[in-house]
């Protein structure tokens, strides 16, 4: 089986510090690192192949710098990677973005299936994955919890709703994207790490992948973010309570009531 | 791209609610959205319309009237029980080419945001995620889709200018139900499923309610959450307990989750569940970012810690400092007293 | 572990190389560490590798040393291990020390992250449990693998006493050795009651070497002002006459200068 898994770097921050004034979570941290969610699609492809045989290529639509999280999917067992990067991509949004990445899934051609995680932790939409679905006009799977059964035909799947589950069979080739608990991703071992370095990972542009210049960038993308203002901070003070337990408590409970919580 | 020219664009008009049905059942995200809708249909001189797909949708389509929907296009078909993205995708693709509606808003569900998605790219549309606000620009009429972004230090404001309809997802509890007026009617569209719908179908094998699998987070009105200071299951019981009093949900922490204390579906934070709740209790949980962009935009929060200054206290509008195991047994104690 | 104790022999950390980092880094990490690892063989010490210390993803020890042919005496050499592995992965390392001849584990239940998977219960055939913490790890190990290592677990007197002691005789039960606890900085109270109760086990005492006192704050769940003056090598010194039964661990040991400045304290 040909797996693509669709991955995205996404920014790392670490410390939480608040702003006094705003409550607002100041943003330090420009590190880079893989999401999240998408360590699960990783290592779901990674079993699939190990189990049925084939090829898992990764696939991430980004800056140059993206290639460092192509290279981990590989130090834990893609076969393949590839970078889409172009200035003619910046500033896509979700329709153009899945559509580059659909263009991408073209050209690697026979593919099976694709996986990607349920959604990037930095734009948190989950709009890619039904979007290369839809581009490519294949079925999809989302809120994938576990990939039950492969043939050469279909892959049969379970899928989590908010009031239980389902269990779906879609001919192949198919979309599905992953949740956490589908499985365990490996971590990177250190001889992966140093074998991944001489992976080549080659870049793709906009033209390599034939994109219709109108259908990417910043300009073909239907949605527009036209302003963005700070969120209003929370109210200024913090409520402070403290002493005894008791007092603590019965403080804690006359707030409540004043706000008709209780 | 295929960009609409002014007088394409005057082609459509009303403002349409995506339904969302469970086992049949109308959900209340939808009187929400239709809530929103009405003063969008009202600014643009047009109608709110609910695309309702499922078995059994004629009996409820009388209620949303009295919300505020002017029409209701029914499609009722047994096949439309379960959740099936293509069908769903094709049927609600085909009839936004027929009826041309301006503005198309759903519920960002899990099957909301299956479904939108999809027909956004077919259908080449802007589609905004988790809108908090939805308004009309005065100016040109476009719809003006808010969004918190960068974990919710920032709102962003996004327009679709160019393309129609417009499209966005809104979160359930976000918009407020509307005040039914069951003086209201309206007309009901009866629309049939076609052939062509059911082209690359996926099958639906076997469906499982549980009411276990899934702690639903985004519906609950007061979350009880626990991190590392609960020191273990047992500090859960407690917050199980102060949840079952206030008719609440428990939360947790990462750190909670991954010593086993707590099963991963109450965990809140950035790869668990994000909830905007009217309050958020937050008990021996310091406060770590991926888990602060899960709550932070909650209306109240409340902090109980032995820390004074973790992050959580520092965000919470309300801190209390003290021994969350002697404190919360008391404010047990209080309830009762109503 | 007693030897270690009466010939003065410093513990001393070494973090490896973390994931996140580019190649170039990733080289340079590797250098570095095995600058330190040598060293401190050199001087007669013993290694102490973290596993993805505060839950940030970091190479193994076992492979890094591994990777980069360090030679292990095993009296030298402790790895910690915590629970926060796949059980492949935790196999793995404990195979990967069996070859290379490492002995002393540090058992902890470890912090964890959004990137780091945990052991389950049912991998390690832990009964009765509904989450795996050093306690199991511990059993695990020495049921798995009998007779090939020497564990020691952590002990925090920042805690509360009763659960953290009876936390203890858990995982002194399931077959730990020796000890060792939280940065001390004082005369700590409860550690004396350990010393008194336990007076059987080795135990091993932290000591903050870095100036930074905030994450030591973090470590001894106490606001240190940020104006003390804080003199490690000094505190260090007080330790030893504090707690001359104790063997010592030294943390974030600078290896620059302080390295050389802490030979003779321990007399």
């Amino acid at each position: 089986m040909k797996i693509v898994v669709c991955i995205k770097q996404v920014p790392a921050t670490t410390d939480a510090k608040i702003d006094p004034e705003t409550k607002r979570i100041i943003r330090e941290g420009v590190k880079a690192e893989l999401n999240p969610f998408d360590t699960y699609a990783v290592e779901e492809a990674v079993k699939l192949r190990n189990r049925f045989g084939g090829e898992v290529i990764t696939l991430s639509m980004g800056p140059p710098s993206a290639v460092n999280s192509l290279r981990e999917t590989v130090s834990v067992g893609a076969d393949k990677a590839f970078l889409l990067s172009d200035r003619a991509l910046g500033g896509s949004d979700t329709w153009a973005t899945s559509y580059a990445l659909a263009k991408a899934i073209d050209k690697i051609d026979d593919v099976d299936l694709v996986i990607c995680g349920k959604q990037a932790v930095d734009g948190d939409t989950a709009q890619v994955g039904p979007g290369i679905a839809a581009h490519l006009n294949w079925m999809q799977a989302t809120y994938v919890n576990a990939v039950d059964q492969v043939t050469s035909d279909d892959v049969i799947v379970e899928r989590m709703h908010e009031d239980g589950y389902d269990i779906c069979e879609l001919k192949l080739p198919a979309v599905i994207t992953v949740v956490k608990g589908i499985n365990i991703p490996r971590v990177p071992t250190l001889k992966g790490r140093l074998a991944s370095e001489k992976e080549v990972i080659p870049t793709w542009s906009a033209a390599d992948i034939g994109a219709d210049p109108e259908k990417i960038g910043l300009m073909a993308s239907p949605t527009r973010v036209v302003k963005t203002n700070p969120t209003p901070p929370r109210q200024s003070s913090t409520i402070k309570i403290s002493g005894s337990a008791e007092k603590c408590a019965k403080d804690l409970f006359r707030e409540l009531r004043l706000r008709s919580i209780l | 791209m295929i960009a609409l020219t002014e007088s394409n664009k005057k082609e459509y008009k009303n403002v349409w609610v995506v339904a969302e049905q469970l086992s049949g059942v109308i959900q209340q995200v939808t009187m929400e959205l239709i809530g929103a809708a009405r003063p969008l249909a009202d600014d643009r001189g047009s109608e709110v319309w609910v695309f309702a797909a499922g078995p059994d949708m004629k009996g409820q389509a009388e209620d949303l009237f009295s919300y505020g929907a002017d029409k209701v296009i029914v499609v009722e078909d047994k096949s439309l029980l379960n959740f099936n993205d293509e069908l769903e995708a094709n049927i609600l693709g085909r009839l936004i080419e027929k009826y041309k509606p301006e503005v198309v808003i759903c519920g960002a569900t899990t099957r909301g945001r299956a479904l939108i998605p999809r027909v956004a790219v077919t259908k080449v549309c802007g589609l905004t995620a988790d809108c908090t606000e939805l308004t009309i620009d005065p100016e040109n009429g476009d719809l003006l889709q808010t969004r918190p972004a960068f974990g919710g230090n920032i709102m962003a404001t996004i327009r679709s200018s160019n393309h129609r309809p417009q499209m966005a997802t809104v979160r359930p509890r976000v918009m407020k139900v509307p005040e039914p007026d069951t003086s209201r009617t309206g007309e009901i569209i009866n629309e049939l499923i076609e052939p062509s719908d059911t082209v690359g179908v996926k099958k639906i094998l076997e469906v499982f309610h549980s009411e276990e699998n899934t702690v639903n987070l985004a519906d609950a009105q007061i979350i009880i959450s626990g991190g590392r200071g609960m020191k273990g299951p047992k500090g859960f019981d407690l917050l199980k307990k102060l949840a079952a009093k206030v008719e609440g949900a428990v939360g947790a922490s990462r750190a909670a989750v991954d010593a086993g204390w707590i099963a991963y579906n109450h965990q809140v934070g950035q790869t668990g569940q994000t909830v905007q709740t009217k309050v958020y209790m937050a008990c021996g949980i310091s406060g770590q970012i991926q888990h602060l962009v899960g709550m932070q935009s909650s209306d109240l929060i409340i902090a109980i810690d032995k820390e004074p200054d973790t992050p959580l206290m520092q965000m919470a509008d309300i801190a209390v400092v003290g021994d969350l195991f002697e404190i919360l047994p008391k404010l047990l104690e209080e309830i009762p007293k109503l | 572990m007693e030897h270690h104790i009466q010939n003065k022999i410093y513990h001393v950390e070494i973090l490896p190389p973390k994931q996140a980092i580019t190649i170039e880094k990733l080289h340079d990490g590797l250098k570095r560490f095995a600058d330190k690892y040598n060293r401190v063989m050199e001087d007669g010490r013993c290694a102490c590798i973290t596993d993805n210390a505060m839950g940030l993803l970091a190479f193994q020890g076992a492979e890094v040393i591994e990777e980069l042919k360090l030679k292990v005496n095993p009296e030298q050499v402790m790895i910690h291990l915590n629970t926060f592995h796949t059980k492949e992965n935790l196999d793995e390392i404990l195979d990967s020390c069996i070859n290379l001849g490492i002995k002393y584990l540090l058992v902890i239940s470890g912090d964890g992250s959004d990137r780091l998977p945990k052991l389950q219960p049912s991998d390690i055939n832990a009964k009765g449990v509904e989450a795996v913490t050093s306690v199991e790890l511990t059993d695990y190990i020495l049921r798995e693998y009998p007779g090939k290592f020497v564990i020691g677990v952590a002990f925090n007197p920042y805690e509360p006493e009763e659960h953290e002691f009876e936390k203890l005789d858990r995982k002194i039960a399931a077959g730990a050795t020796f000890i060792i606890t939280q940065p001390i900085i004082e005369q700590n109270e409860v550690v004396d009651k350990l010393l008194e109760d336990y007076s059987s086990m080795p135990v091993i005492v932290e000591a903050w070497m870095s100036k930074k006192l905030s994450l030591l704050s973090d470590a001894v769940g106490y606001e240190i002002p940020e104006d003390t003056v804080f003199d490690p090598i000094e505190t260090l010194g007080k330790l030893h006459q504090m707690y001359p039964k104790c063997g010592v661990y030294l943390s974030l040991l600078g290896f620059k200068y302080q390295i050389n400045k802490i030979g003779g304290l321990w007399k």
